[in-house]
């Protein structure tokens, strides 16, 4: 139950700022998702919380205590590593208990309070198991159990789901969040699973070399991204270089990629270079609907189960994705023609750079 | 495929049966019959356990062992934890210097003290003689100081090993779950790496137990096995093979046992942790930084004192057994003046083993660590058997076995050879497969998959990938070949004398402390610079081929 609030911290290593001047609130019992591209400054940033780096400028509370000189020993966060971190020479009980013994909390609690975490994970029963006998799924349980049984202020996720496998991690990513939503807990969580994150996330801060691109709810940030690379990053955009043509008080003509899209609203004065980004669910294929249409050439299509990606070109040869529903029946082979119906309202226009 | 793996395990078996497994065996029948002949009977065990002598003898050398042992774990480990995690001065050459007891002649060091605190020592006569008296550092005492200060590395090694594969998230975590760094270390890094600290420890009792070198020089009187076992054999006052070689099977079930608990122990509890990489360096304060620094620093040095003092005393002259303050090279031109032939001998006998128990290792060292099961485990663990045999009583069952018969070798170098070479394959064994581990065994098979046989993929691609690997093992063979005496003591003769058995003809005499010092520093020497001189090379493989 404790607001984090991150004023103006900065870490450097060498002549790199990891972490540039970031600030940012997590309010209380929100899941907040630190997410970018490995060396972005977020695993670092999440150890600064936890104590494990120094903070060389700025300073960090927990609602109006400043935390960032105690000893890590001393912070009362919860932290799930991303390889478990469970003790080996300790039983699954051993590793619940053990922050509970460091804490002296009473011996005759600790076997309560122990089973109880661990019945919160689905391991009850387990207690007096070796980690080498569980499973990796079995493993990252117990790490949260861990945490969980010493009643946090925060909890703290680095990479909890990267080691294991595609099915498991769905599964755990909603335990995790229906533990964290449950117990109304502070969390802050660390991914560079762009999918996980805008699953998980009550919000998400996008960085980027140690420097805070976005911050937004997931839904904000996957369609009103508001740099090239925030869209770029989400959802795998195509993103078209183009230049600006006039605007008909309405929407403005982009030349791009040897045609021309519309997008709603000046954006920019004429003769500007602009990035635009279409995400490829925006994009379907036209049977005949008005509006605006895309022309392209079919390169090659993956089928995905649910959907089915399609490789085009457009005119000038710069290749785009399109997601299409699976059903749909895309007929011919590479080289046919195909026309693309879109929304200009979900066309999102940046100057260039 | 199998071609030249059978050739390998049957030709290596076929050794270790001839020169290990049938002489051991005539020593146990041996120690089966009186006299030597007649019907089984367990009389000699019967004599022994009847004589307090020998069961003395047996208790000293066990509650010595057990003491070398914890006073080993005790340096040892928080030796390990300094080096592995906080940042000494000098850590390089600190870390070298740390590994230099392990080869260098333990006899040596119990020589040096002896020349210290011993009855007519400097440090002795000097107390003495500003009325200060001193305990005895004879028997139990000098033993233990001895064994602690030249087998710590056994523990420090692997313990180090042990410290460094700890992930550092283990220790956060248990930072981030509220125990303090003490609390940390206490309830999961000392756990974590005990396995490890406890395999070298039983390392260090089985050394410290076979080891005939120091307590010949420091046990003054009182009875200690290995010590006994040579007398009982080879003395001219109370010869008695048959009960030399029950207690020699007594030794051997005893350093068997302790090294099958070790393996059994280290088999259950190995705790991985799986460090991605090596936990970085503890932030101290200057205060502890400088605490650890001259626990560290002084631990080495005091291990190192007794054969630098040795090394000093050598180019002082005596005056028959009395020292006196003037420098010279009197000690080394007696050493000399009788013959360099003990000398050549040392080199010649240390190279020719090196050779061979590199030869027969490689190979073996694959083999094993390539194929589980089979032949293979059978030659893993027979192969590993010479570790529990002390030299002395391997001598004597070479002896019996090849005195005379369908080969006869006693008299001549290559018993010699062969009891080193037998003693030292556990050591070229373990470094060759500490490398193959190294090496990836699909590279093998992308060799034999073009074509090339087996065996020539052995030959061409991974001896060269192991060859950097080996010369470090087989420099490591060489010296310890080089300071060897349990075994030498037992097989040499005057023609093949060596300097370590002349080192103990000094010291038998009595009159002979100046020459016997001279031997001693060169036996340090050809020790110590071979392995400066290739430490960088040999650190890597220290820790595995424990």
């Amino acid at each position: 139950m404790t607001t984090i609030r991150i004023d103006r911290i900065t870490r450097t290593f060498g002549t790199v700022r990891a972490v540039d001047d970031v600030s940012l609130t997590v309010d209380e019992g929100k899941l907040f998702t630190l997410l970018g591209p490995s060396g972005c400054g977020k695993t670092t940033l999440l150890r600064m919380i936890a104590g494990f780096a120094d903070v060389e400028a700025g300073s960090i509370w927990f609602g109006d205590r400043r935390i960032d000189s105690l000893p890590a020993h001393q912070r009362n966060i919860g932290m799930v590593f991303q390889n478990y971190a469970i003790f080996p020479n300790l039983t699954v009980e051993g590793n619940v208990a053990y922050g509970l013994r460091a804490r002296k909390v009473n011996p005759a609690e600790i076997p309560a309070r122990v089973a109880k975490a661990l019945e919160r994970v689905r391991l009850g029963g387990y207690g007096p198991r070796w980690p080498h006998q569980l499973s990796g799924g079995q493993l990252q349980r117990v790490a949260i159990a861990r945490v969980l049984v010493i009643e946090p202020a925060v909890l703290l996720f680095d990479e909890p789901l990267s080691n294991l496998d595609a099915q498991l991690r769905t599964q755990m990513r909603v335990e995790i969040r229906q533990l964290q939503q449950a117990l109304g807990l502070t969390a802050v969580y660390v991914t560079h699973d762009q999918e996980e994150a805008l699953a998980i996330s009550d919000r998400i801060a996008i960085l980027r070399a140690g420097k805070i691109e976005q911050i937004g709810s997931p839904e904000e940030i996957y369609q009103r991204p508001q740099t090239a690379f925030v869209a770029e990053f989400l959802g795998g955009t195509n993103m078209l270089p183009g230049v600006a043509g006039a605007f008909d008080g309405q929407r403005t003509e982009v030349a791009t990629c040897g045609t021309s899209i519309s997008v709603p609203g000046k954006v920019a004065e004429a003769g500007q270079k602009l990035l635009l980004s279409i995400r490829p669910e925006a994009l379907r294929l036209a049977e005949g609907s008005d509006g605006p249409l895309l022309q392209a050439k079919l390169v090659l299509r993956e089928f995905l189960g649910q959907i089915q990606r399609l490789h085009a070109t457009l005119p000038d040869g710069t290749p785009i994705r399109v997601s299409a529903l699976g059903g749909h029946q895309v007929g011919g082979a590479a080289g046919t023609a195909l026309a693309f119906a879109y929304d200009p309202a979900q066309i999102i226009a940046y100057l260039a750079p | 495929m199998k071609g030249f793996r059978y050739t390998v395990t049957f030709g290596a078996l076929a050794l270790l049966a001839l020169f290990l497994l049938y002489p051991l065996s005539l020593v146990l029948n041996a120690s089966l019959r009186v006299n030597g002949t007649g019907a089984v009977t367990l009389a000699n065990y019967l004599q022994i356990f009847a004589s307090k002598y020998y069961v003395n003898s047996i208790g000293n050398s066990m509650i010595a062992a057990a003491l070398a042992t914890v006073g080993a774990a005790l340096i040892g480990t928080p030796l390990a934890f300094c080096l592995a995690r906080v940042d000494l001065p000098g850590k390089t050459v600190l870390l070298t210097l740390a590994t230099l007891p392990l080869v260098l002649p333990s006899f040596v060091a119990a020589y040096a003290l002896v020349l210290l605190f011993g009855h007519a020592g400097i440090i002795t006569t000097g107390l003495r003689a500003i009325g200060i008296p001193i305990g005895s550092i004879y028997g139990l005492t000098g033993i233990t100081i001895v064994f602690s200060l030249t087998l710590y590395p056994y523990v420090l090694m692997p313990a180090m090993a042990g410290f460094k594969a700890i992930d550092i998230s283990i220790e956060e975590a248990a930072r981030n779950l509220g125990g303090s760094r003490m609390h940390a270390f206490r309830t999961v890094l000392l756990p974590v790496a005990m396995p490890a600290v406890l395999a070298g420890a039983l390392l260090v009792f089985i050394e410290a137990l076979e080891n005939f070198g120091v307590p010949v020089v420091l046990a003054e009187d009182r009875p200690f096995l290995a010590v006994d076992i040579f007398k009982l054999f080879a003395g001219e006052a109370d010869n008695n093979p048959a009960a030399a070689g029950a207690l020699s099977v007594l030794l051997i079930a005893s350093t068997a046992i302790v090294l099958l608990v070790q393996r059994r122990y280290l088999n259950r509890r190995r705790f991985a942790t799986n460090a991605r990489s090596i936990p970085p360096l503890l932030p101290l304060s200057p205060g502890w930084r400088a605490v650890a620094t001259a626990f560290s620093w002084g631990t080495v040095l005091l291990s190192l004192f007794p054969f630098l003092a040795v090394l000093f005393i050598s180019f002082l002259k005596f005056r028959g057994p009395v020292l006196t303050w003037q420098l010279g090279f009197s000690n080394y031109s007696l050493l000399l003046a009788g013959s360099y032939q003990p000398l050549y001998n040392t080199l010649m006998l240390a190279t020719v083993t090196a050779l061979v128990a590199t030869l027969l290792g490689a190979p073996i060292g694959y083999i094993v660590t390539r194929h589980r099961g089979g032949l293979s485990s059978v030659l893993d663990v027979i192969g590993m058997v010479p570790f529990a045999v002390s030299g002395t009583v391997l001598a004597i069952g070479l002896i019996i076995a090849f005195n005379s018969g369908f080969l006869t070798l006693t008299g001549g170098w290559l018993i010699l050879v062969i009891a080193y070479v037998v003693r030292k394959l556990p050591f070229s064994i373990r470094s060759a497969s500490a490398i193959v581990h190294q090496i990836e065994p699909s590279l093998e098979e992308a060799s034999i998959n073009l074509g090339v046989s087996p065996f020539w993929t052995f030959v061409t691609m991974t001896v060269p990938l192991m060859a950097s690997g080996l010369v470090g093992g087989m420099i490591l063979v060489w010296i310890t070949a080089a300071s060897e005496l349990s075994s030498t003591i037992v097989l040499y003769t005057s023609r093949w004398s060596t300097m370590t058995v002349r080192m103990y003809q000094f010291l038998e005499g009595g009159e002979g402390a100046g020459s016997a010092s001279a031997a001693a520093a060169i036996l340090i020497l050809f020790t110590a610079g071979p392995l400066l001189l290739v430490h960088r090379r040999l650190r890597r493989q220290d820790a595995s081929m424990l």
